[in-house]
């Protein structure tokens, strides 16, 4: 008999009898010790394309990491998506396989916090929407961008969907974490056109847990007001500039460097921090920076890790000094800390940030209070959003060189800027932080309030 | 806590093994979606085995195998399509993707039997003669081994070397492509990559430098991995940024290295060529076949042909043989590359280029090898006709933009002075507009070489190859301190 551990109309794992079956298999396969982290997702999702539908996705994903420790306490794992019963046993064969290959010196474990209690999130499932209720919403939410200004001619990249995931972290010793969540997002990515220029492009994205509660109108006005602010463009010149990074152009690049934070890459050498980093001054003493996996507006949050522990509030940066870094149980053990629920599920185990919240500390004052996003007249560059962070960072060296969309400003008007790209290398940035603004903002990849600093190279056209 | 519903092998019919035998099956599923009143049914079946291996100085430290199944079912009607990935190759489970992606369309099986499905050819098995490259290829202890050794070479040549990493991914897959226009095909691939790169450091200085190397369809290529002549080569390369100062910004005349220096082509030009960017409306391209977008110069194509290279393949992702297809002929733009899907919205021809990463895609218009043909210069000469510019040995990654901005970070870059090179320079980035460049791209050199690489677009990351001689561009922004 083959079993499969979903259940087939709803695509939703079975905990107890997954757990039974790798119970079953172990004692089989002469394995006494393992865990497993499977996730399950199903979801639907519309695109448009002037007034019309244009593609309609839905899938139903099922997949599982399984690690099994063999006698000579060495892990191997195996990921597989067939989840029948023989699919199970043929993974649990193959990380058995693997387990000869395994670094001895470095041995994951079980996470010492895998059965702690975990803080219970609001996460409702929200009942799903039909595929004509999603094109009609799409649909407007198109033609309303559409009809905000005579150049904007399309919308070439949009998608509204609704999703439902779960996620499961079993182990031999009894750990058994199960969570559900749901979610709805929203993109709109326009473009327009004047004669005899460049066409010119802006997007949105709203994130929620569910339909109703998504704001597509205010997606709809950032998306039109940045593109119409986009229109009048002109090339600036290569020169240093004082720069205020918004939010979420701030977020971007403190994650491009979160591997400061991340203790595996610390050992890995791989950081620009090291083991005797903690303590350090990092930045202007007015920063700090945590993550925050269980903030209310992270919508997409779990409460535990790959490894089971739960998620937790880290502060990483206070008042300018690196006071702590993410970790797996691993890296935990190797610092002589507590894993920090981070971790993915491997051989290796990867940690990474869950949702980075920046604040302004109130231990020093700012070098330049006259500074606003409100009220500042003198000339300075607006950073909206970088671009191919992929290739234009180079995290272990510190440095970037990132295409970027933003404007010029002076005395409070903005002129976009056609196109340039920023450089520079991290550590300086957090030293040459001017002025931290008081009010946070929420964005769909974190919290931070705008950031201003000076001397940051801008290469132009002009 | 919902209680599953076991499904026994027994009682429901499972989709497990790729060959004629499913062909009753899959018709069955394909006239039920017919029934509903569908234009064209696609079934892509997909099964995985992969492994993924990392060497970090002398040790292995991540040893990953996956295993994969999936189906990916797309429904058309007029130019409308709904498409439903699935991990459940039952019987029951295909039935209820077919169901939803049907239903996406407002068809329901049943509700209209007026559309005629003559059934499916017989199977076109392109993958008769490589059912044993799964076993051919390395097996764990084989590649652990070779990563090793790798990692030994690198640290043999360079004292400065503080990481040293090797990793190496095979993908294994297995595919059958079913659609009512007939199209029964079967497939297998196998792709193998080996990346090194290292950190170098000495004082407070440090540099990162990086490779990758790739092949399809060549169960023994890592077997014949010449890893001196990789680590030689990367290590030279890790050692000369080590004091390399920043690059001034500014406008200057570049010249671009062959190989991996075809990723500004691949990223500036080639994907505005794909249908895919056409039915965006986001191509300046789309009224352009047969007027001149480059110089004079530059001829290029996009193939998926050339034998173990890492875009080749036998079928794409719908069932159809790849072609050589001439893009750029002399400065004219001759053909853009399409899938079912593009050639449906906006009537360019098949080109053999409906690419996924995986069953849970639909197949999109994407490049297979894609490259600027040679030109008649030795290298030497573009770099002498320069004064004062940049020459790029090695590019990093890339993007472009929704209308066409393009940026590529350089790993490896030279000065340019008087028609020489002069010292090596780090953190420029170049920068422009596809329509801009091609223009300016005024000389190539007589040393085309190819290079693997991965790409990511709407339908998921595809093993592509990208090319070009040296090429020289009169004028470029280049992004620096």
């Amino acid at each position: 008999m083959n079993e499969s551990i979903t259940n087939q109309k709803l695509s939703e794992l079975d905990p107890f009898l997954l757990n039974n079956l790798l119970e079953k298999f172990s004692k089989e396969l002469e394995i006494f010790k393992w865990d497993i982290g499977a996730s399950s997702s199903r979801d639907i999702s519309v695109q448009v394309q002037q007034g019309n539908a244009k593609q309609l996705k839905g899938s139903q994903r099922n997949s599982m990491t399984l690690r099994v420790w063999n006698k000579d306490n060495k892990v191997g794992i195996t990921s597989t998506s067939d989840l029948t019963s023989d699919g199970i046993k043929k993974a649990m064969k193959v990380a058995i396989q693997a387990c000869l290959f395994a670094n001895k010196k470095e041995s994951p474990e079980f996470s010492s916090q895998a059965k702690y209690p975990l803080k219970e999130l609001n996460s409702n499932i929200y009942s799903t929407h039909s595929i004509d209720e999603l094109l009609s919403i799409l649909k407007n939410a198109e033609k309303k961008l559409i009809d905000r200004h005579h150049s904007i001619d399309s919308v070439p990249y949009n998608g509204l969907s609704e999703s439902y995931m779960e996620r499961i972290y079993i182990n031999s010793e009894g750990a058994n974490r199960h969570m559900k969540l749901s979610q709805s997002s929203i993109y709109l990515y326009a473009k327009a056109e004047e004669k005899n220029k460049k066409p010119r492009s802006a997007g949105g994205i709203r994130i929620n847990s569910n339909l109703e509660d998504l704001d597509i109108e205010s997606c709809i006005n950032e998306t039109s007001d940045k593109l119409i602010s986009h229109l009048n463009y002109k090339p600036i010149e290569t020169n240093k500039y004082l720069v205020c990074f918004t939010p979420e152009a701030f977020l971007q690049l403190i994650s491009a460097f979160s591997s400061m934070f991340n203790a595996r890459s610390i050992i890995d050498g791989v950081s620009l921090m090291n083991e005797d980093s903690i303590g350090n001054q990092v930045s202007v003493p007015n920063l700090n920076i945590s993550d925050e996996g269980l903030h209310p507006a992270n919508v997409g949050a779990f409460s535990f890790d790959g490894e089971g522990t739960p998620t937790q509030d880290i502060k990483l940066v206070t008042n300018g000094i690196l006071t702590n870094l993410l970790h797996s149980e691993a890296t935990a053990r190797k610092f002589g800390a507590k894993p920090t629920g981070h971790a993915g599920l491997g051989a290796k185990v990867s940690v990474s940030p869950d949702w980075l919240v920046v604040s302004k500390s109130d231990s020093d004052i700012d070098k330049d209070e006259s500074l606003s996003i409100k009220n500042t007249v003198k000339e300075y560059i607006l950073i909206d959003e970088l671009s191919a962070i992929h290739s234009g960072v180079k995290a272990s060296q510190g440095s970037f060189s990132l295409p970027f969309d933003g404007w010029i400003v002076n005395n409070k008007k903005k002129t976009s800027i056609d196109a340039a790209t920023l450089a520079g290398d991290i550590l300086n940035v957090l030293k040459s932080i001017v002025r931290i603004e008081n009010e946070q903002i929420i964005t769909h990849q974190g919290i931070s309030p705008y950031v201003w600093v000076e001397n940051i190279s801008i290469t132009g056209e002009a | 806590m919902t209680n599953s519903l076991l499904t026994k092998q027994s009682e429901d019919f499972v989709f497990h093994t790729f060959d004629d035998t499913l062909k009753p099956q899959i018709e069955d599923l394909l006239s039920l979606g017919k029934s509903a009143g569908a234009d064209i049914v696609e079934i892509f079946l997909e099964k995985s085995d992969n492994i993924s291996l990392l060497a970090e100085q002398d040790d292995i430290s991540n040893v990953s195998p996956s295993l994969g199944i999936g189906a990916g079912i797309r429904v058309f009607l007029g130019k409308k399509d709904g498409f439903v990935s699935t991990n459940d190759l039952s019987k029951a489970g295909l039935l209820f993707a077919l169901n939803q992606a049907l239903g996406m369309l407002g068809l329901t099986i049943g509700s209209k039997n007026n559309k005629k499905f003559e059934g499916l050819s017989d199977l076109t098995d392109y993958g008769s003669s490589k059912n044993d490259w799964l076993n051919n290829s390395p097996d764990l202890n084989e590649s652990t081994i070779k990563l090793i050794e790798a990692t030994g070479a690198l640290a043999g040549k360079n004292k400065n070397l503080q990481v040293r990493r090797a990793s190496y991914s095979r993908n294994w897959q297995e595919v059958l492509v079913a659609a009512t226009d007939g199209v029964f095909a079967r497939d297998i691939r196998l792709h193998q990559t080996v990346g090194l790169n290292v950190i170098a450091q000495k004082d407070q200085n440090r540099s990162t430098s990086a490779r990758r190397y790739g092949s399809s369809g060549n169960p023994d290529d890592l077997r014949n991995w010449d890893i001196d002549k990789s680590a030689l080569e990367l290590n030279e390369s890790a050692q000369k940024m080590l004091y390399a100062e920043y690059v001034e910004a500014g406008q200057m005349p570049v010249v671009l290295a062959n190989k991996f220096g075809g990723v500004i082509f691949h990223e500036a030009c080639g994907h505005l060529l794909e249908t895919t960017q056409l039915e965006r409306g986001t191509s300046p391209f789309h009224n352009s076949i047969n007027k001149k977008i480059a110089h004079s110069a530059v001829s290029a194509v996009d193939e998926g042909l050339s034998n173990y290279a890492f875009g080749s393949l036998s079928m794409d992702d719908e069932g159809m043989e790849p072609q050589n297809t001439l893009l750029i002929e002399d400065g004219i733009l001759k053909k853009f590359l399409s899938d079912r899907a593009g050639s449906l919205r906006t009537g360019q021809p098949r080109t053999g280029s409906g690419r996924r990463q995986n069953f849970s895609f639909a197949a999109a218009s994407r490049m297979r090898n894609t490259y600027i043909k040679q030109g008649s210069y030795s290298p030497e000469k573009l770099i002498e006709s320069i004064d004062d510019g940049l020459y790029c040995k090695t590019m990093g990654g890339g993007s472009v933009g929704p209308t066409g901005q393009f940026n590529f970070s350089v790993e490896e870059g030279y000065l340019i002075k008087n028609g020489s090179l002069d010292k090596p320079v780090k953190g420029a980035t170049l920068i422009g507009e596809a329509k801009e460049i091609l223009p300016r791209i005024s000389m190539c050199a007589n040393d085309l070489d190819l290079a693997a690489g991965f790409c990511g677009s709407v339908s998921g990351s595809v093993n592509v190859t990208v090319g070009q001689p040296h090429i020289k561009v009169d004028s470029i922004t280049v992004g620096g301190r």
